[in-house]
């Protein structure tokens, strides 16, 4: 009877611990609300870590394109993700029109787009670090052969 | 009488303790220039729309050197033809910001009225539409940023981001509002991150 529960604990430490290893890079957040009366509320919370592990783990040939893409554009995105990280919570953009409001904000260490229109509104948030590390999985990719 | 000694030097050593964290603490309070932010607004108040921007200074000067394309390199934008239709550009830059004050430029015919002086350590351009009252554009850049712009460049070249560091170094500046029957822009630097 000790040695189950010890065993019951050691997998809920394991678990409690790999739940932690996953959800230290921050959670992303997909939360997708349709107004209509029918509409889907959508709302996926996951942890941002597996953005990285995803990209790794999958075929080159399908990022060759997402690779090429963003090559240009690494440097900037790295110089602007490391300022981001530094800076303080704020909004970056906000575009209002009638029956319209989309902002983009960075917001405890996370980037923070909201779109709010007529038929929908959207929240997705996303860890800086993830998407950093997202960022280098992918510029570390252009090195591998496609 | 050892015994007073050493209670004094336990509370002389307690309140140096105390002083060290209280200096530590405040140092990065001190040290730390206050964070600049250029805002943009542009609004449409016909069609209640309006678009805002809100950047900081810092984060646009590590942005800047990383951006390599076309006539931008390592914070500096190259100027192609310097001497534009005649018009050396750097050389009257140059000649503007060791002027004293004055009004350059004054141009007033049936269209518009285009000023371009210098006061109080700013470089302004004004601009207005005399058809449309409602159109013109205000353009105020302080010295200190025309001197940086071209004070460490190559001939050829304008330093942006000497200019940006300079700007984060000035105090709060409206630096262009453009108006017409539509639209307003703005563009300012403050210490604020919002634009309320």
């Amino acid at each position: 009877m000790v040695l189950l529960g010890k065993i019951v604990l050691g997998a809920a430490g394991v678990g409690l611990a790999g739940a932690g290893v996953l959800c230290s890079d921050g959670l992303v957040q997909v939360k997708v609300i349709e107004k209509e009366p029918s509409g889907h509320h959508i709302d996926v919370i996951a942890p941002a870590m597996l953005a990285p592990i995803a990209l790794h783990l999958a075929p080159r040939r399908c990022l060759a394109q997402a690779i090429q893409e963003i090559r240009p554009y690494v440097p900037v995105i790295r110089a602007e993700l490391a300022a981001l990280r530094d800076s303080e919570d704020m909004v970056l953009v906000e575009v209002k029109q009638p029956g319209e409001h989309v902002e983009v904000s960075k917001s405890r260490g996370s980037i923070v787009v909201d779109v709010d229109d007529e038929d929908k509104s959207v929240h997705v948030s996303a860890p800086i670090r993830a998407i950093s590390s997202t960022i280098e999985e992918l510029a570390s990719a252009n090195a591998a052969p496609i | 009488m050892r015994q007073t000694d050493r209670a004094r030097t336990r509370v002389v050593a307690v309140l140096c303790l105390l002083a060290a964290g209280t200096v530590t603490r405040a140092a990065p309070a001190i040290a730390a220039p206050a964070e600049k932010y250029l805002h943009v607004k542009v609004e449409d108040p016909k069609n209640g729309q309006s678009v805002n921007v809100n950047v900081t200074l810092s984060m646009a000067e590590k942005i800047l050197p990383a951006i390599n394309n076309h006539d931008l390199h390592d914070g500096k934008v190259w100027i192609h033809d310097r001497e534009m239709n005649g018009v050396d550009l750097l050389a009257v830059l140059d000649a503007v910001r060791t002027a004293p004050d004055n009004e350059f430029v004054t141009v007033n015919d049936k269209d518009s009225n285009v000023r371009v002086a210098k006061a109080n350590g700013n470089i302004i351009v004004h601009v207005s539409d005399k058809k449309n009252k409602d159109q013109r554009v205000d353009v105020t850049v302080p010295i200190r940023i025309v001197d940086a712009l071209v004070g460490t460049a190559k001939n050829d070249e304008l330093d942006i981001a000497a200019a940006l560091r300079a700007l984060s170094e000035a105090g709060d500046v409206l630096l262009v509002t453009e108006q017409d029957s539509t639209q307003r822009v703005r563009v300012w630097v403050d210490s604020r991150n919002t634009q309320d």
